[in-house]
């Protein structure tokens, strides 16, 4: 079922190269599709599902009536049909993001993601919308089915900068759409724990599937290098003089401790929470997604 | 005696820049290259003791570096000696941030010329010492002036502001204004707004956050009421009117505080011409729908003008109309030799109903097929007939591959005698009897399909209360595309693209011999939906609001687009095409390679029709929803500047003298290397460790 897409497809430092998103956004999708099984196509079927005791004001015409000479009663039959959800990406773009150690920024690479997921749900049928944030809410594009080139579009014309704080923004996207859907959250979440579950507890309690992407730079995980050296903050431009060497295993210590909290508290209200570093390749994060879907998308 | 006074006391703030050398010199900041890392949230939690670092290693070029920038500072602060130094006492500078509202409703008669008056009463208004940037705003900001002294440069940003067509949000005007006022450290900020305060820029405000210590005030240019009457919206129609078709054309007009109901007179022009004219009485207040007599049209696309007689707001008594080419698509249904006409009876008579788009169906039997029969046709049904083969069936494939819409309709006829190879995406194999089990229905759907878009919202019952006796067993070729399966798993719609083209192969039979489809409520949007999707076509908009972007078709490979005011601009494109920013009111004309010839894509567009209710707020309501501390409400008071002063005071040549003096000393003293033993390179390691 998880057959691996062609490396080359879904490697971001090769993806990188795409400047065009609506290429690449296809081009992953579909490199990624080509490793599934065909039986798979999440949502696109009328599936039966089960039987249900018919009940006055249901449809005469869903009366299995097979069923009905063989037990002398009515069932009507129900299926699981695709659910045409709203879609809402949610991409930081504070000047945090605008770091890379290798050819892929971490803003790239939310950039490709949010693309590619988004195409991925223009296929299913689903409505896509796009919010971009740092300090105040940048571009909002609400969910549609025709939305999608726009999003495209915004995508490739944004760049990252500003300070700012994910949960005031995670709250002030949830008030944006009245109608429950999906959520997807890409950030670098450099915020305390608590308040980024608070801030997705907003969009949980407005009935969304959210679904967070927390990335990270392999240098932000690891932190390399010798020597004194002087560490600018990307968003406050604060500095601090210290050697890396010597707090490589505490900062370590803390970067981990960060991420199993977040997962901890996320798990708790019920949100998917994927960690992600600019080296991995995208595949992951389209399966976790699409894993999220599956979870949401079998309705009645 | 009398006491040391300054001219320019603000200036005074910049001994704060004695800590400058100081902290150099101990951090050697210009050796030490900073390292930019995304966030320090994780090395701030970590306790690391750099206290032994800081310390001084070089007294005497430290103390010229200070006593150089205490003399320059006290240069520029003008000092003076006076009878008394209260008299010279002066405001702090300010840093003020002017905003100009140039949305549309700011260009009526009244408005504008009364904004231009303020803001330059503004600038007139500030102390030399005081900083000033000038923001023109719409729906978007744009900074004409950066935050600087230059009052001069700052007026002449002023003077060359014009009106836009475009809406009006404070939101982004607060937000460009916060972003300038952030860098000015040290100074007053304070936020001039010149707008009429129209109610619909309001919106967007609530969540803002202005910094506690902001000033901001209104500076209303408006009168209480201005009358006016726009035009905000209208609806268009051809209809067929013989060989040629009429255009109707039913313009909206809303009028606002006219204060006696008005006598005017509306003009429809198309291509440039006075087509038709329509006396109305406009209301005081109030929407009035003003329906023109039919105008004659050709085929082709046009470009209509609807206008009112000018009143004092110019931009919005003019509304500009796309009238597209004839909608009509031509839809060819070839049946099969022998056929009887009711056999394409429904299909027919379901492609006939409806309008955007219409339809004008041909059935043709036993037709061979050429370019010229093809020429005009954006659709060809198949109706149970197979590919023609020969000169006809290239035509066909050639005519598919430019971008023609074809659809095989299988039938009884097909399955019993199936067709060999062609460009269809399937094979036909034989025919599935459904006799016995009282019919099949559609199974497995493709919702997310456009030709299934009607039926996404709980519509797919409708579509799976059809009932199919027999129908022709399809066997998907190489690239096809399933979109549909029969409850049996057999494909009952299957597509394949061809070139630019796409052909579809449909196995649910459309006559109401072998099923009930045609006699279910599926049927009508199923069958629309199909030749609409085959043919390709995209509805557009009549026109586009100013602001707004408009895609530029594939086809234009090197595309210049021409701009309402005459401009010229060539823009960029990627595989998704080329968006093009619609900033202005009029008609943008695109043209492929050079600006000549006929355009190959038009775009109308219109004012916001909200900029048309010039109903002002009340200027409190601008900081409404607006995030920031109690004392937010300040507004800077205007200091007055001891200029009368200044030609009593000389001490400043003396003290840049005095500059230019320790500089040179500075420079011997550190070229003859006295600073041997000041730290070199990074910050030793044995001066930072972990506590």
């Amino acid at each position: 079922m998880t057959a691996t897409a062609p490396a080359t497809y879904l490697d971001p430092v090769l993806l990188a190269r795409i400047g065009d998103l609506a290429l690449l956004a296809r081009m992953v999708v579909d490199g990624f599709m080509h490793g599934m099984h065909r039986s798979r196509r999440v949502g696109l079927s009328l599936d039966f599902a089960e039987h249900r005791a018919y009940q006055p004001g249901d449809d005469i015409r869903r009366i299995d009536w097979r069923l009905y000479g063989r037990t002398d009663r009515f069932y009507v039959k129900e299926y699981e049909a695709d659910t045409n959800a709203s879609v809402n990406f949610a991409l930081d773009a504070s000047a945090s993001m605008d770091f890379g150690s290798g050819p892929v920024s971490k803003f790239t690479y939310g950039r490709m993601l949010v693309a590619a997921l988004a195409w991925l749900s223009q296929r299913q049928g689903d409505r896509v919308g796009l919010v971009t944030f740092a300090g105040d809410l940048l571009e909002i594009i609400p969910p549609s089915t025709r939305h999608l080139r726009l999003i495209l579009h915004t995508l490739g014309r944004a760049k990252p900068g500003g300070a700012g704080q994910l949960r005031p923004m995670l709250e002030r996207a949830a008030t944006l759409t009245t109608r429950a859907g999906v959520t997807v959250v890409v950030s670098d979440c450099y915020e305390d724990p608590v308040a980024v579950q608070r801030g997705i507890g907003a969009l949980r309690g407005r009935g969304h599937d959210v679904i967070l992407f927390h990335l990270l730079d392999p240098a932000e995980r690891d932190l390399p290098g010798d020597g004194a050296a002087t560490f600018e903050d990307a968003e406050s431009g604060e500095r601090l003089p210290l050697r890396p060497e010597a707090l490589r295993e505490k900062y370590r210590a803390q970067v981990a401790e960060h991420r199993a909290e977040l997962s901890r508290l996320l798990a708790q209200n019920g949100t998917d929470y994927v960690g992600l570093t600019t080296d991995q390749p995208l595949d992951i994060a389209l399966h976790a997604y699409l894993e999220q879907r599956l979870a949401s998308s079998r309705v009645r | 005696m009398g006491g040391l006074g300054f001219l320019v006391p603000a200036f005074l703030a910049g001994l704060t820049a004695l800590l400058v050398p100081i902290v150099l010199h101990l951090r050697h900041r210009e050796r030490d290259q900073p390292r930019r890392f995304p966030s320090l949230m994780f090395l701030r939690r970590i306790p690391i003791r750099t206290a032994s670092r800081r310390r001084i290693t070089d007294w005497l070029l430290l103390l010229l570096r200070a006593a150089a920038v205490f003399l320059l500072v006290a240069a520029f602060s003008r000092p003076f000696l006076g009878r008394t130094a209260t008299e010279t006492a002066a405001a702090p500078a300010r840093a003020v941030v002017l905003l100009l509202d140039r949305s549309l409703s700011m260009g009526h008669t009244a408005v504008w010329p009364a904004a231009l008056d303020s803001a330059r009463g503004i600038i007139a208004g500030l102390a030399p010492a005081d900083r000033i940037a000038v923001v023109l705003f719409d729906d978007e900001a744009e900074v004409a002036q950066p935050l600087g002294s230059d009052h001069g440069a700052a007026l002449a940003a002023v003077n060359a502001a014009r009106p836009s067509s475009r809406g009006t949000r404070y939101a982004a005007a607060l937000r460009t204004a916060r972003q300038i006022l952030g860098g000015a450290r040290g100074l007053v900020g304070e936020v001039l707004v010149v707008t009429d305060m129209q109610r619909s820029g309001l919106a967007g405000l609530a969540g803002l956050e202005l910094p506690a210590d902001l000033g901001v005030r209104a500076v209303l240019v408006s009168p209480a009421k201005r009358p006016n009457a726009a035009l905000v919206g209208a609806e268009i129609q051809r209809v067929p009117d013989g060989e040629r078709s009429r255009l109707l054309v039913a313009a909206r007009v809303l009028s606002r505080d006219l204060g006696a109901p008005r006598r005017t007179r509306l003009e429809l022009s198309v291509n440039g011409r006075v087509a038709a004219s329509r006396e109305v009485t406009l209301p005081a207040d109030g929407a009035t729908m003003v329906t023109f007599d039919g105008v004659p049209m050709s085929a082709g696309q046009a470009r209509a003008t609807v206008a009112l007689p000018a009143d004092p707001l110019i931009a919005d008594d003019t509304l500009h109309l796309l009238v597209p080419a004839e909608d009509a698509l031509q839809v060819l249904v070839l049946a099969a030799s022998g056929g009887r006409p009711e056999e394409t009876l429904f299909l027919e008579r379901a492609l006939a109903i409806g309008r955007d788009p219409r339809f004008a169906v041909q059935r043709k039997t036993g037709t061979v097929l050429s370019t010229a029969t093809l020429r005009d046709a954006a659709v060809v049904f198949l109706a149970d007939t197979p590919v023609p083969g020969g000169s006809g069936g290239a035509a066909l494939a050639a005519w598919v591959e430019a971008g023609g819409g074809l659809v095989e309709a299988a039938g009884r006829r097909l399955g019993a005698r199936p067709p060999g190879l062609s460009i269809l995406p399937g094979r036909i194999t034989g025919t599935v009897e459904r006799m016995e089990d009282r019919g099949g229905a559609f199974g497995e759907v493709s919702l997310d399909h456009e030709v299934f878009a009607p039926f996404r919202a709980g519509g797919a019952a409708a579509l799976g209360a059809a009932r199919f006796l027999s129908y022709p067993r399809v066997e998907p070729g190489e690239g096809a595309e399933v979109i549909a399966r029969f409850d049996d798993g057999a494909p009952a719609l299957v597509e394949k693209a061809h070139g630019r083209g796409r052909v579809l192969l449909l196995a649910a039979p459309l006559d109401a011999v072998t099923g009930d489809f045609p006699l279910q409520p599926g049927y009508l949007p199923f069958l629309r939906r199909l030749a609409v999707y085959a043919s390709g076509h995209e509805a557009r908009p009549p026109w586009h609001i100013a602001g707004e972007s408009g895609l530029i078709p594939g086809s234009a490979r090197e595309p210049v687009v021409s701009t309402p005011s005459g401009a010229l601009l060539r823009p960029g494109a990627d595989s998704a095409g080329r968006a093009l920013a619609l900033s202005e009111a009029g008609f943008y004309d695109v043209y492929e390679g050079r600006a000549a010839g006929e355009p190959v894509e038009t775009f109308a567009v219109n004012s916001p029709p909200a900029e048309s209710d010039l109903t002002p707020a009340d200027a409190r309501e601008l900081l409404l929803g607006v995030r920031r501390g109690d004392s937010a409400q300040t507004v800077a008071t205007e200091p007055p500047a001891p200029r009368e002063r200044e030609g009593r005071q000389r001490i400043w040549r003396l003290l840049l003298g005095a500059v230019l003096l320790v500089l040179l000393v500075e420079t011997v003293i550190a070229n003859r290397g006295w600073r041997g033993t000041a730290a070199t390179g990074l910050i030793p390691s044995s001066e930072r460790s972990l506590s």
